[in-house]
C-alpha cells in the first residue's frame, strides 16, 4: 500500500457543490443532469465518413449548448484515486476553473469548442496528478462529441511539476498509449465508477 | 518602377475519394509505397493496405502486435523495376517493430484453393486472406512505445524511435523468410524526451558529394517531445552521431519533412519541422562558401591520410530560413512537402488541411488554400502527397491523402490556376 499524499483533505458536503439553479417543472428521472442526453445518448458518436457530416452536433443536446456547469457535472463525480471522495468534494475540480471557448452564446454549428479545465490537486506534490488529469480528459473524450477539444491542466502554482504534467496530458499519443496500459486503464475505470 | 507582386494562383482543394472501407477507429498514418499503387494505413493493432487505383482495400496485416500500431514504412526496392520482396515495417505501442513480407504467390494459391469447387468454411477463407502478409521478424530493443520509423533511400538502414528517448538504427543484411537478417548498428540516446518522429533524407547527387567531408550519404532527422530537432549522420566508418541540434520550437516536434526536389546549385535539401505550438519552421544547412572547399575538388576524402581520431568532429549548422504563415489553431501533427510541385501541406488538431507555396523570388511562404473540417469535427493526424494511379489522374499528378481520428482516409485533388 502506498502512502497517502494528503491524509486529511478538506471535504465539501454534496449539498455545497455547485449545481444549476433551474426552473424545472417536469419531474426528474434519474441523475439530475442535463448531460443525461449525452451519457445515455441513443446514438453514440460514431466515426466514419458518412456520419455527422451535415448534422449540427450541438442540436442533439437539446436547446441549450453545453456550458461549464455541464462539464462540471460530468467530471466532478470522478472518484479520487486515494480518497473515498469525488474530485468535486475534494475541490480538485472547481466550477470557476472550467472555461469554454467560444462561450455557449457565441457558438455556431459544428465549430470546434475548446474546454479548458484547471485542476487543483489536494497537495502540491500530489504524485497522482497525472492520473487525475488523465481521468478527467478520458471522461470528457468519452462523453462529449468529436468537435470538442480538451485542455486539462494543473492550476498555476498548484502543483510542483505543472509543466510536465500539462504537457503529458496534452499529448494525444501519450494519452492513447496510456489507455492501452491495463493497470492504468483499470485504475481509471475504477475512478469513473462513481460517474453516471 | 517596380511591378506589383504576382498574385498567387487560385487553388481548389477538392474531395477526390474516400478510401473504402472506413476503419471505424482512430487512424494514425497512411504511407504510400515508393513506386507501387499501394498505401498502408495504421489503426488499432492493424494495418490496412489500400489500392491507389481503386481507393479500396487491398489487404490487411493483423495479429502481429499486442498494442496499437502507430506507424509503418515500406522498404524501398533497390530500383523500381527489380522484383524484390514487398516488405512493410510496423512500429507499435507494444515497444517492438514488426517486419512483414507479402507473398503474392501464396495469396494466389490460396485464392485458387478456395474457389467454389472446394467447400471451404467461410471462417477459413478469412483466415487465409490474412496470410497474404507474413509477420516474419520482430525487432526488439526499445523499452517503450515505438512511435515512428523510416527507411534510408537505399532500403539498407531502418531507423526506429520511441518514448524511451532513443533512436535505433538497424541494417538489413539480406536474406528472406527464416534467413532474414537484421542487425542493430547504432543506438542514439541524446534526446531528453520521447522521440516522436524520424525521417531519412532523400539522397541526390549533391548529397553524395558530402561523402567528401567524411560523411556517409545517409542523413537522419528526428523530432522530439523535448522540443528539439536533431540531425544525425554516419561518419563513414559506421559510427552514427548527432551533427546538429535545432532549437526554435516551443512545443513537441510532431512532424519533420525533407525537401523532395533536388535544389539548384547543388545545395543540400532543406528541412521543415512542425511543432505543437503551431509553427512550421524551414531550415537550411549552412554550407561552406564557394572556393572554401578546395580540398573537395579532387573528389578525395578531405581528411585523407589523417587518422580518424584526429578528424574534426562532424558538426554542422542549420539555420531557420523561413516560416510558414500561422493558420492552425491547435497542434500541427504532420507536414508534407511535394516532390512534384514543391507545395507544402499541413494538418493538425484543428481538423484543417492547409496548402502553402513558396514565392521563389522572395523566399516567402504564403497560404494557397485551406479546407476546414476536412474530417468533419475530428482531428487530422497525418497528411502526405501521393502519386495518382486512378483513372482520373494525369501522368505524374499528385494528390493529398489525409488520415483522421474518425478512422477515415481521404484523398484530395489540389487544382492550381483555376
Amino acid at each position: 500500500m502506498r502512502e497517502v499524499d494528503n491524509a486529511n483533505p478538506a471535504i465539501l458536503n454534496v449539498s455545497q457543490l455547485p449545481s444549476r439553479s433551474r426552473k424545472v417543472t417536469t419531474p426528474r428521472h434519474g441523475p439530475d443532469s442535463k448531460c443525461d442526453k449525452i451519457v445515455y445518448s441513443k446514438r453514440p458518436w460514431l466515426c466514419g465518413s458518412s456520419s455527422s457530416e451535415d448534422e449540427d452536433l450541438e442540436e442533439d443536446y437539446g436547446e441549450d449548448p453545453v456550458d461549464a456547469q455541464d462539464i462540471y457535472d460530468l467530471i466532478s463525480p470522478i472518484s479520487d484515486p486515494e480518497h473515498p471522495h469525488t474530485l468535486g468534494q475534494l475541490s480538485v475540480v472547481q466550477l470557476p476553473d472550467i472555461h469554454l471557448s467560444p462561450s455557449p452564446a457565441e457558438r455556431r454549428g459544428n465549430a470546434l469548442v475548446t474546454v479548458t479545465v484547471d485542476l487543483t490537486p489536494t497537495v502540491e506534490h500530489c504524485s497522482l496528478a497525472t492520473v487525475i488529469g488523465l481521468a478527467v480528459r478520458y471522461r470528457l473524450e468519452q462523453t462529449l462529441p468529436p468537435n470538442y477539444r480538451f485542455d486539462v491542466r494543473m492550476k498555476d502554482g498548484s502543483h510542483a511539476q505543472d509543466d510536465q504534467v500539462n504537457k503529458q496530458l496534452g499529448d494525444k499519443e501519450r494519452v492513447a498509449a496510456a489507455l492501452e496500459n491495463d493497470t492504468l486503464k483499470g485504475m481509471l475505470d475504477k475512478m469513473l465508477e462513481t460517474c453516471v | 518602377m517596380s511591378q506589383p507582386p504576382p498574385q498567387p494562383p487560385p487553388i481548389s482543394i477538392l474531395p477526390l475519394a474516400t478510401f473504402s472501407p472506413d476503419l471505424y477507429t482512430r487512424a494514425w498514418q497512411s504511407t504510400p509505397h515508393p513506386y507501387l499503387p499501394l498505401i498502408a494505413t495504421t489503426h488499432d493493432k492493424t494495418v490496412t493496405v489500400f489500392s491507389l487505383s481503386t481507393f479500396t482495400k487491398h489487404s490487411s496485416l493483423t495479429g502481429g502486435h499486442s498494442r496499437s500500431i502507430r506507424s509503418c514504412a515500406w522498404q524501398p526496392f533497390s530500383s523500381p523495376s527489380s522484383s524484390q520482396t514487398l516488405r512493410l515495417v510496423t512500429g507499435s505501442f507494444d515497444s517492438t517493430a514488426g517486419i512483414w513480407t507479402y507473398n503474392p504467390t501464396t495469396a494466389l494459391e490460396k485464392a485458387i484453393s478456395s474457389n467454389p469447387t472446394h467447400t471451404e468454411p467461410q471462417e477459413q477463407e478469412e483466415e487465409e486472406e490474412e496470410e497474404e502478409w507474413e509477420f516474419t521478424l520482430v525487432l526488439e530493443g526499445h523499452e517503450n512505445e515505438v512511435k515512428s520509423l523510416s527507411f534510408s533511400p537505399s532500403g539498407q538502414f531502418l531507423a526506429t524511435c520511441s518514448r524511451d528517448k532513443s533512436i535505433w538504427i538497424w541494417e538489413h543484411l539480406g536474406g528472406e523468410g527464416e534467413e532474414e537478417d537484421w542487425e542493430t548498428v547504432a543506438v542514439l540516446s541524446e534526446h531528453d524526451g520521447d522521440v516522436k518522429t524520424v525521417a531519412f533524407a532523400p539522397v541526390f547527387e549533391q548529397g553524395k558529394k558530402r561523402d567528401g567531408r567524411g560523411y556517409g550519404v545517409d542523413c537522419l532527422v528526428s523530432g522530439s517531445y523535448d522540443d528539439t530537432v536533431r540531425v544525425w549522420r554516419e561518419d563513414g566508418d559506421g559510427e552514427w552521431g548527432c551533427v546538429s541540434v535545432l532549437t526554435g520550437h516551443e512545443g513537441t516536434v510532431w512532424g519533420v519533412e525533407w525537401e523532395r526536389q533536388e535544389r539548384q546549385g547543388g545545395r543540400y535539401q532543406r528541412l521543415m519541422t512542425a511543432g505543437a505550438e503551431g509553427r512550421v519552421l524551414v531550415w537550411e544547412l549552412k554550407e561552406e562558401e564557394e572556393g572554401d572547399d578546395g580540398d573537395e575538388e579532387g573528389g578525395g576524402n578531405r581528411w585523407g591520410g589523417i587518422p580518424n581520431t584526429m578528424r574534426r568532429s562532424l558538426r554542422e549548422e542549420w539555420e531557420v530560413k523561413g516560416e510558414l504563415p500561422r493558420v492552425h489553431t491547435r497542434e500541427i501533427y504532420s507536414v508534407a512537402w511535394s516532390g512534384e510541385t514543391g507545395l507544402v501541406a499541413t494538418v493538425g488538431g484543428d481538423g484543417m488541411v492547409v496548402v502553402y507555396q513558396e514565392d521563389l523570388g522572395t523566399g516567402e511562404w504564403r497560404v494557397l488554400g485551406r479546407v476546414e473540417g476536412a474530417h468533419g469535427p475530428y482531428e487530422v493526424n497525418h497528411v502526405v502527397w501521393c502519386r495518382r494511379f486512378d483513372k482520373g489522374g494525369r501522368e505524374g499528378e499528385e494528390m493529398l491523402v489525409t488520415t483522421g481520428d474518425d478512422g477515415v482516409v481521404r484523398a484530395w485533388e489540389v487544382r492550381l490556376g483555376e
